[in-house]
């Protein structure tokens, strides 16, 4: 054995030269060049693919990538132009087609290819930063095809011929437009949107801004509307079928814009078929359409609002100006309810009940209500009708109970509720005292309605008045009760009312025949005996009385006003009277007297008395005989109840200068509690916090608040700053 | 307040006793100097207003127009003490004078007002007020004198016990004030309140009208109706612009 050094083993390259082929990568290539044109040719299935991919693998691994990247390249652009060509060549209707199929072949070829160099695709690429198979392959097909000068211009012109062509009732085919439309996607969604979308938009203005200019002078503004939706409708469906789902808005934003943006007011505005003349006929349809089309245009919806409130404006003031309507309140007031009923339907129905527009609608109430300083008399008229007699019909609760409700929205909108206050305590007054109130429940809901509107002050007075009644039924009993001797003599029921809470009545003077005034002062004596420093007096212009009369061999009983009675008695001792014998005897105040005398006289089937001269007037010289041949067919006859009434215009204007009066305090205490508060104040905000403070009962004239400031001013609750004279201080 | 001194009121005496002046202006004088006597005789030389009168003289002018059986200075006296200076009772210096002395009401004055106004005036006799009636008249043409004398006037023309002037006496004065300060709606406004206002002018009013006059020009083209002017303000502006007296552009 030799005793040699063990030798580490070393390993060492060959050291003889391995032969590599230089024509390796031709050969290589070579295989893959066949075999693609093979696959382009649709002759795939005799293909390996492992072959193909260790073919491939193998290149790349010698580090051939790069030259296996470019050949590929060239190689697809190559069988791209030839394609290309094919393309170019189709004619007319076939070029979409032949599009489609060349895609398609090529598509299923990028695949393949893909999958063959999957290698390089995974290796090379991401090192060398260079695009993807399978992408450069969409990109070279993007310029080499779709964007050549010979194809891109024909496929844009094409789609958007088909498309004009379906816009005008042909049949097109549609999964040739959504395969387009989808490879151009697939190419990119720039391309899409640049070589499709932007010219399919410009196109689509165009088209619409004619249809729109043809259709307005030929279509009413319903008409013109229908065929709009029809067309957005159209478009959608459009881009559902065959275009990418973002284009649905744009197209829709053009459509709005052309179809609808532009002719807005003048389609709005058009006589006889706008939004007047479709409000003024209750065109829901159509308002429904309108609403729903303009939702989405610029301005729409506050277009459509302020033409319909300036509308309700005008109509609303012509309601309530109109001569002609001001005889009746009650029809007044029916109107206004009408009119309301009328756009609370079309705003719940046409306007999903658009709350934007539901103010918009109140704001319009609210200004023309007030335009009529009647409108609160009137009301409280409208509501004393209504509680008098029962809605007409169905006289049941749940309907008065629905009038009253919509009578309330009306009352809100009112800026004198201290006017409608003071009307319609007088109205309740006349209804109570008269009996002439169909439902207890009634009235005391309608108070529950104000309470709850205005607040217990508003309310504390009218509750009392029915307090008041309830407590004279109690007297009356007791007053009987303890009523001893003659029964004989006409039996008396008393109303005792509490001054202050009823309606203030000027003290009148009347003459009572002495047989009331008898039973009337034992009243008298009774009452004040268990009430002690308690003042009564008569309200002669406010009883009713029941008289047995005869007329010949008639006898009748006639239900008179207590003025009645007293002109009525005088004729027990005689037959005939001459007026100023009857205003001698009587005392009542000469202008009662004569409406009093005209409703005994002048009126067909209730003359129980007859004027001489026959004339509706009554004058100072006229005379009256007892009516011994007046006749009745019921043997209860009724003259002349104490109806609430609209005022004549001198009481309007009392009422009006009582209402002014009583404001003034209101408007005084308003004052010193701000500055109670605030201490120092100046002008302009004084009005602005009185205004404030008040306008739930009425709106305060500024000139008024100046003037009470003054006199708050003398009686030395304010005073003005020295320096800053618009500056006021309270003084403690 | 008057707490002096022996010493202190030693100088008061002194003082009074060697000027002739009132012990008003005695104390006055020592306070300024710090009650150093020679340095308050220096001040009161050097105070022109502080001239001397004599207490004695003023109470034997007092007396000469006081009532018989009264302490004050009546009508009657009143007009006498006019006659006196040869002036109309009308005229405005009366005014002046009333002024100052802090007479409460028109054509009375009481013992204190009397004596002490014509001091702060500087005067002891008829002859020494005539000779300033010049100065006082020309009072009035002083801005802050003529607002005090204004203000001053409306509770001097009033009623004993009432709030508010009556319009004829207002309208009096106003013509009497304005007529020595030039205010050229002067007749406007008294037309103006004849016509349309039979009321009597609150203080507010009064005094408002001052800063009317002051700030507003004849055109009113500076006036905002939201200045919080009296209303009765209010209504002559839409007077005048009715009547076209003035061209508001509004």
């Amino acid at each position: 054995m030799n005793p040699q050094r063990k030798r580490i083993p070393k390993i060492e390259p060959f050291k003889h030269r391995v032969e590599v082929d230089p024509k390796f990568f031709d050969k290589s290539w070579k295989k893959l060049d066949d075999a693609i044109r093979e696959i382009y040719n649709h002759n795939a299935s005799g293909l390996s693919f492992e072959e193909l991919y260790r073919t491939a693998y193998n290149m790349v691994l010698h580090k051939h990538g790069g030259r296996l990247y470019d050949k590929l390249a060239e190689n697809l652009k190559g069988h791209l132009r030839e394609m290309g060509k094919l393309v170019e060549a189709a004619q007319g209707g076939l070029f979409l087609e032949e599009l489609q199929r060349r895609w398609a072949d090529h598509i299923k070829a990028l695949q393949m290819i893909r999958d063959i160099l999957m290698y390089m695709d995974r290796t090379f690429i991401p090192s060398s930063k260079k695009t993807p198979v399978f992408e450069h392959g969409l990109e070279l097909w993007r310029d080499i095809v779709v964007r050549s000068p010979k194809i891109h211009g024909r496929l844009v012109d094409t789609l958007l011929e088909l498309i004009h062509r379906e816009r005008m009732g042909e049949m097109i085919n549609r999964g040739l437009m959504r395969n387009t439309t989808k490879m151009l996607m697939e190419l990119g969604s720039s391309v899409y949107q640049d070589d499709f979308e932007r010219p399919f938009l410009e196109v689509s203005a165009s088209f619409y801004s004619g249809e729109s200019q043809q259709c307005i002078e030929r279509c009413d503004c319903g008409e013109y509307l229908k065929n709009a939706e029809k067309r957005l409708a159209e478009e959608s469906e459009r881009v559902s079928l065959y275009m990418d789902a973002k284009t649905a808005d744009k197209i829709a934003n053009v459509v709005d814009k052309e179809m609808l943006s532009i002719h807005m007011q003048r389609l709005f505005l058009m006589e006889n078929s706008g939004l007047v003349n479709m409000l003024i006929n209750d065109k829901h349809e159509d308002l429904t359409r309108m609403y729903d089309l303009f939702k989405r245009v610029p301005d729409g919806h506050s277009t459509i609002r302020s033409l319909m409130a300036s509308h309700v404006k005008e109509t609303g003031k012509i309601l309530v100006t109109d001569p002609e309507r001001l005889r009746d309140p009650v029809d007044f007031v029916q109107r206004l309810l009408n009119e309301k009923d009328k756009y609370d339907e079309i705003v719940s129905v046409s306007f999903s009940n658009d709350k934007t527009f539901q103010n918009a609608l109140n704001a319009s109430f609210e200004h023309f209500i007030n335009l009529n300083n009647r409108s609160p008399e009137f009301i409280s008229l409208y509501v004393d009708d209504k509680l008098r007699k029962g809605v007409k019909g169905a006289a049941n609760e749940e309907d008065i109970e629905t009038v009253l409700d919509k009578v309330m929205m009306l009352f809100r909108y009112l800026q004198e509720k201290d006017v409608f206050e003071k009307y319609y305590k007088q109205h309740l007054a006349k209804r109570l005292l008269s009996g002439k109130t169909s439902s207890d429940e009634a009235e005391r809901n309608m108070l529950v309605k104000l309470k709850t509107e205005c607040g217990y002050q508003f309310t504390s007075k009218l509750e009392s008045m029915f307090t008041d009644l309830k407590t004279s039924q109690d007297t009356m009993q007791s007053f009987y009760a303890n009523l001893s001797g003659d029964s004989d003599g006409p039996t008396i029921s008393v109303q005792i009312l509490t001054t202050g809470s009823w309606p203030t009545q000027p003290c009148a003077t009347c003459n009572l025949p002495p047989e009331i005034l008898g039973v009337s002062e034992l009243f008298r004596a009774h009452y004040l005996g268990t009430h002690n420093g308690r003042r009564l007096t008569w309200q002669t212009n406010m009883g009713n009385a029941d008289i047995k009369a005869t007329f010949g061999d008639r006898k009748h009983e006639l239900n008179v006003s207590t003025y009645q009675m007293c002109v009525l008695m005088l004729f027990n001792s005689t037959d005939t009277l001459t007026y100023k014998e009857i205003e001698q005897n009587t005392a009542i105040p000469p202008v009662d007297l004569k409406r009093c005398l005209q409703s005994l006289a002048c009126v067909k089937g209730k003359n129980v008395l007859r004027k001489e001269p026959m004339s509706k007037d009554i004058s100072d010289s006229d005379a009256f005989h007892f009516n011994d041949k007046f006749s009745s067919k019921l043997v209860k006859v009724k003259i002349g109840t104490v109806v609430a009434q609209k005022e004549s215009e001198p009481e309007k204007q009392e009422t009006r200068h009582r209402v002014e009066e009583d404001r003034k305090p209101q408007i005084e205490a308003a004052i010193v509690r701000i500055m109670k508060s605030r201490r120092v104040l100046d002008h302009n905000s004084i009005v602005t916090e009185v205004t404030k403070q008040l306008q739930a009962r009425f709106l305060p004239n500024p000139v008024v608040i100046k003037k009470r400031i003054e006199s708050l001013i003398e009686r030395e609750f304010l005073e003005r700053d020295k320096v800053d004279r618009k500056l006021y201080r309270y003084l403690a | 307040q008057h707490k002096l001194g022996r010493g202190s009121r030693d100088k008061v005496q002194q003082f009074m006793a060697i000027t002739g002046a009132s012990e008003k202006v005695a104390l006055q004088a020592l306070k300024a100097s710090d009650w150093h006597l020679e340095g308050s005789f220096d001040y009161f030389y050097s105070q022109p207003q502080i001239s001397v009168t004599n207490s004695r003289h003023l109470e034997d002018l007092y007396s000469r127009y006081k009532e018989r059986d009264a302490d004050m200075i009546m009508v009657e006296g009143t007009s006498q003490l006019c006659n006196d200076l040869l002036v109309d009772p009308q005229d405005v210096v009366m005014l002046v004078i009333s002024w100052h002395m802090k007479a409460a009401t028109m054509c009375e004055f009481t013992r204190q007002e009397f004596i002490d106004g014509l001091q702060s005036i500087g005067v002891d006799s008829i002859e020494k007020l005539r000779e300033k009636l010049p100065s006082l008249r020309a009072e009035i043409k002083d801005d802050n004198k003529f607002r005090e004398i204004y203000n001053f006037a409306f509770a001097w023309a009033r009623e004993k016990g009432q709030k508010s002037l009556p319009l004829e006496t207002a309208i009096g004065m106003w013509r009497l004030l304005f007529a020595e300060r030039h205010w050229p709606l002067i007749d406007h406004w008294c037309q103006f309140l004849q016509v349309r206002h039979n009321k009597a002018i609150s203080r507010d009013t009064w005094s408002q009208l001052l800063e009317f006059v002051k700030t507003i020009d004849p055109q009113l083209s500076n006036y905002d109706e939201e200045g919080a002017w009296p209303y009765l303000i209010d209504e002559f502006v839409e007077y005048l612009t009715e009547n076209g007296c003035v061209q508001r552009n509004k």
